[in-house]
């Protein structure tokens, strides 16, 4: 095990921040829906599939660009996320059964995606796959820094509308007391329905990003799960700008450990993290 | 301007309150005394939307309330500072202030009304900034006392305002209470604190089980023996 | 014991379905039958930590898999003789199992979904480790060199039949804990583990050997699954597919249900198999997922829960209970005294001693300093305003919560800072201010469980809930024993807490507000029912604020004010003395 070069611990940081930044993208509306809408949203990740596949099949077959397929894809995915609260809220589950439920929900879509593109692995060849930036000896690819590009407008766009407007401070507000929140006009049912679609919307555009930038088969979608929450648990739940933080500090700890060891390794980084988080501060995640 | 008439509130089947009738004047400062368990949080709780009563009739304004979301009692002009506060920990002073002022009538006075917030508790201004669970007991009253006035409410709830707090700031705080009677708001308050509190109203009544045992200025009701009977049982 | 039945029906349909490989069936119906054998055994056993004590694992494929490389492991890399790698499999999986339960469960916050992620992360972890090490290493592990040991006329039968016994086997061990003390603890660490662990049960060790069993199991089905697929890999054992059946089989079935899981696992096999001819792997998860959904959402108690309601006279718990002894007239029955103890007002013997009590929450003083004593055979209240400490003070002792300084001297021990369970079989008990009965669990079962746990602590569910009918009969509660919680009026729930601490022969009981919320006829029939258990030499502390009562009841008072002990004493001295006064009502009362 030979200690590689400068150049290829460069580069392997710089693909840790590009992965760790659609970790962050992912996890921003998994840790917004587990923080103020006490839903655990497994579904999430078939949202970002789905989302996927169908980019892939407008752009490949149809010819469509990419870019553009956010225009149909969005409004979709926060449709679907607005539903799956109404399922939530209707029937007035708990954290972990929605666990469960969105559990299910995740079997159900892998299905539907293996049956309509079956199980072999697709790429979307676009022109932006082939683009890429130099900077000095490191490679930029061009999909790599939108979707970081994207996370991170996304993320503080989040962020600035939690902590200025009032709608961020009413989200906030009815998460920690919701009696107290309601005495005082704050609607949360609507709320409610605003942020769970726009989570998925979020889900959505992780999706598309991830059509781009790597190869999608239906099972994948699980290999995301481990890491994801231990970004959104390290981030903090509610939090904006942490699953972004979390997911880039994850990610560059990954490359690194698949550069220095070999790529195999890479899942034990994340998963002892969230098993560490777990041990360490279950009281965050109430 | 509040009605209740012959309101009936339990958790579940817990009977917290038996069929209570109470009328507010406009303008009126109403204090609801009782000891432990008698049942006042519970009524202050419906009346601000937040307990559904089981039978009876909660009436604003003219405005048959009871059956309304509870999002929508801040709008027929109600507004509560609960038992214990209940801020916002996890946000500032001034978030907390903002919150109050959420609906669009209020939140288009939201700078008058914090200036007039703050002239009444001037020693919240160097807290704006300040995370709300970082501040001692008084001055977390003092924000969920401004946080109510924030939504210029015609009806103030207090629910225990002098709860675990040093005898010197209560009488800051009372003080506070009477000068926002002066300018006319109509206020319900809770106590247990049965001196400051009879010091302050115009009106009071005693709360024992839940059924009112006594109604009056706070003078008479302070020389009859139900009050010394309802909490020390003598 | 009419169940019995159970047990020997069991065994019965085992030996009649190990007679059909010997009838020449073909292929197809052992390879389906073993594949429901192989999830009963895995949904059942799973079942038994997620389903009885309420900790849902999403990693019980990492214990099946541990079980499917251990065989794997010393079968064909160690050539050992087949069977006896089950054994051994089955304990690696425990003892994986206990390691990761043993730092876990000490962890407070850990419940729900955190335990499920947990649980999760742990697969995953396992999986990479034993991918890149020599255990594995990538290329996966080949069976097809060990020989399959001649238990039936084809290999495919044989392990057919293994897998029958490891099902018989599992089913048993699911019917015994059910209807054992253990499993009765199982149910209470379920529906509340703070109320359970203060009732007396060790929750902490229960859960262990729940966790233990649950993955000896798994690792037994992993470890003759091995031999069946004879090509093992990790992508193939630890991927999601285990976790989510299991799930799914078992909420499907009844998790309360010692036969639930397998239950589920028929029907979802056969519902499988009828839609997509054995075409599992696409629609196949589909239909599971959208099964779950659909079960979550309207069949939150499975089918097994389902006719569980309906049959509510037989309660949840199975077997009838004892026959309640007639009752005589009006007059309900006394249950006979605890030995030793006289009637009367009070010795001057010190039965709790508690000096320099103290317990802050982030900075605030709940308790300061308190000092007092609790003599044999009295009735203590304890009054004060709100917040002034009573809760905190009942709480502390009864081991709710830890103390930041002092000591409780019971009976020559020091009982400060040991875990609940422990203080409540020294024999101190208490009441909830809200009733927080076991609620999934019936009335008799609620205080059986105390019976059970708690002071002495009796040794079998029989015996339990002979000891707990008496009880119920004391607190005019007989009627409903086969009743849940949920059905019952404030009133009777209160009773019923009343039942649970007594029911454990306390030599201290600690009343938090049992009064309140009651109308004046039922606080007199409490009341009546608070000195007949005085009467019969049990030392009762009583924190209260219905007046009438406190000064009917109380033989000495003692009054908190912000967590400070402020007065002690006979009753009318102490509510009439100035400082009492003051903390009351604010002033100084002429």
């Amino acid at each position: 095990m030979s200690f590689p070069s400068w150049t290829l611990l460069s580069q392997s940081v710089l693909s840790g921040v590009f992965a760790g930044a659609l970790y962050g993208l992912l996890g921003l509306g998994l840790g917004l829906s587990w923080g103020l809408l006490r839903t655990i949203n497994l579904a999430h990740f078939a949202f970002a599939f789905l989302s996927a596949y169908i980019c892939y099949q407008l752009a490949a077959v149809s010819h469509v660009d990419p870019l553009l397929t956010l225009a149909g894809i969005v409004p979709l995915m926060f449709a679907l996320g607005a539903g799956l609260h109404w399922l939530t809220d209707r029937f007035r589950l708990t954290p972990f059964s929605s666990l469960l439920l969105t559990f299910g929900c995740m079997g159900i879509v892998e299905s539907l995606m293996q049956t309509l593109w079956t199980a072999d692995p697709r790429k979307l060849e676009s022109h932006y796959a082939e683009m890429k930036f130099r900077l000095g000896p490191l490679y930029l690819p061009i999909p790599e820094v939108l979707t970081l590009l994207l996370a991170v407008a996304i993320t503080v766009a989040v962020w600035a509308v939690l902590r200025f407007t009032d709608l961020g401070k009413a989200l906030r507000a009815s998460a920690e007391d919701a009696p107290v929140a309601a005495a005082f006009g704050i609607n949360q049912r609507r709320n409610g329905f605003l942020l769970a679609g726009t989570c998925s919307a979020i889900a959505g555009i992780a999706g598309v990003c991830i059509a781009l930038s790597s190869s999608i088969s239906p099972s994948q979608m699980y290999a995301w799960v481990g890491v994801v929450f231990a970004a959104v648990m390290l981030g903090g739940l509610g939090s904006a700008l942490g699953p972004l933080l979390a997911g880039i500090v994850i990610g560059v700890s990954e490359a690194v450990t698949m550069a220095v060891t070999s790529p195999s390794w890479a899942p034990l980084v994340s998963f002892t993290l969230l098993i560490l988080i777990l041990l360490l501060r279950p009281g965050r995640i109430r | 301007m509040l009605e209740l008439q012959q309101v009936t509130l339990a958790y579940g089947e817990a009977r917290a309150v038996w069929d209570v009738s109470l009328r507010v004047a406009k303008g009126e400062l109403l204090c609801v005394v009782g000891p432990n368990g008698a049942g006042k949080t519970t009524l202050v709780n419906a009346v601000a939307g937040i307990l559904k009563p089981m039978s009876g009739r909660i009436v604003m304004d003219g405005q048959d309330i009871s059956l309304l979301a509870p999002h929508k009692f801040c709008e027929a002009g109600i507004a509560l500072v609960p038992e214990g506060r209940r801020l916002f920990t996890g946000m500032t002073v001034a978030e907390n202030l903002d919150i109050g002022s959420y609906l669009s009538a209020a939140k288009a006075r939201r700078r008058e009304t914090l200036d007039e917030v703050l002239a009444l508790f001037p020693a919240l201004k160097a807290k704006l900034p300040a995370p709300a669970g970082e501040l001692s007991g008084g001055q977390q009253q003092m924000v969920a006392i401004g946080r109510a006035l924030m939504a210029r409410p015609r009806l103030l709830l207090l629910d225990e305002p002098s709860l675990g707090l040093s005898p010197l700031v209560v009488v800051d705080m009372f003080n506070a209470i009477r000068k926002i009677s002066a300018s006319g708001i109509t206020i319900v308050l809770v106590e247990q604190n049965v001196s400051m509190a009879m010091r302050v109203s115009h009106r009071a009544c005693v709360l024992e089980l839940g059924r009112i045992v006594a109604e009056g200025s706070p003078d008479e009701l302070l020389k009859r023996p139900e009050i010394r009977q309802a909490y020390l049982g003598v | 014991m009419s169940s019995r039945r159970v047990p020997a029906g069991l065994l019965v349909a085992g030996l009649l379905m190990g007679a059909l490989p010997f009838l020449k069936l073909p292929a197809f119906y052992e390879s389906f039958l073993y594949l429901a054998l192989f999830w009963i055994v895995l949904a059942t056993s799973w079942n038994i930590l997620s389903g009885y004590a309420g900790y849902f694992s999403f990693g019980h494929g990492a214990f099946f898999g541990a079980g499917v490389y251990t065989s794997a492991t010393l079968a064909a890399k160690f050539n050992w003789p087949f069977l006896w790698t089950l054994p051994v499999a089955a304990l690696v999986a425990a003892a994986i199992g206990v390691g990761v339960g043993a730092v876990v469960f000490r962890v407070r916050g850990v419940r729900g979904e955190v335990f499920a992620l947990l649980t999760l992360a742990v697969t995953f972890v396992l999986a990479t480790i034993i991918g890149n090490t020599p255990i594995d290493g990538g290329p996966g592990v080949y069976l097809n060199a060990v020989p399959v040991p001649r238990l039936g006329p084809s290999p495919t039968s044989s392990l057919y039949l293994m897998m029958l016994a490891a099902a018989m086997l599992t089913l048993l061990v699911s019917w015994a804990i059910r209807h054992s003390r253990f499993g009765a603890g199982l149910f209470a660490i379920h529906d509340d583990e703070d109320a359970a662990e203060v009732m007396g049960v060790p929750t902490y060790r229960w859960k262990l050997a729940a966790l233990a069993v649950s993955c000896a199991l798994a690792g037994l089905a992993g470890g003759i699954h091995a031999l069946f697929i004879s090509y093992v890999t990790t992508a193939e054992t630890f991927n999601l597919t285990v976790p989510l059946t299991v799930v799914l089989m078992s909420i499907l079935g009844g998790t309360r249900h010692w036969a639930g899981p397998a239950i589920g696992t028929v029907a979802i096999t056969c519902l499988l198999f009828a839609f997509t001819g054995g075409e599992y792997a696409v629609l196949g998860k589909g239909a599971i997922g959208l099964i779950l959904v659909i079960g979550i959402l309207f069949m939150p108690e499975g089918v097994m829960g389902f006719r569980a309601f309906a049959r509510t006279p037989r309660g949840v718990m199975g077997s009838p209970p004892p026959r309640p002894s007639p009752s005589r007239g009006r007059v309900p029955a006394d249950p006979p005294p605890p030995p030793g103890e006289g009637r009367g007002g009070g010795t001057s013997e010190v039965l709790l001693d508690v000096r320099g009590l103290s317990k802050s929450f982030r900075g605030l003083k709940a308790l300061s300093n308190v000092s007092l004593q609790v003599r044999k055979g009295e009735i203590l209240g304890l009054l004060g305003p709100n917040g002034s400490g009573k809760s905190t003070f009942i709480n502390v002792v009864s081991g709710h919560y830890l103390p930041n300084g002092g000591e409780v001297w019971l009976d020559g021990r020091n009982i400060a800072g040991l875990p609940a369970h422990e203080i409540a079989r020294a024999g101190i008990a208490r009441t909830y201010q809200i009733p927080r009965p076991f609620a999934q669990m019936t009335v008799l079962d609620n205080v059986a469980i105390a019976a059970m746990y708690a002071g002495r602590g009796l040794p079998s569910l029989e015996a339990g809930r002979r000891e707990a009918m008496q009880w119920l009969e004391f607190t005019h509660l007989a009627g409903k024993a086969h009743s849940l919680p949920g059905e019952l009026n404030l009133h009777q729930r209160k009773f019923l807490e009343l039942a649970r601490a007594l029911a454990s022969r306390p030599k201290l009981v600690l009343l938090d507000e049992v009064l309140c919320g009651l109308t004046p006829t039922e606080i007199q029939f409490a009341v009546e029912q608070i000195r007949r258990i005085r009467d019969q030499g049990t030392t009762i502390v009583f924190v209260e604020h219905v007046m009438d009562a406190v000064m009917a009841l109380t033989d000495r008072l003692v009054v908190f004010d912000q967590g400070v002990m402020l007065a002690e004493g006979a009753p009318r001295e102490v509510m009439q003395s100035p400082a009492v006064m003051s903390a009351y009502l604010g002033m100084a009362h002429a």
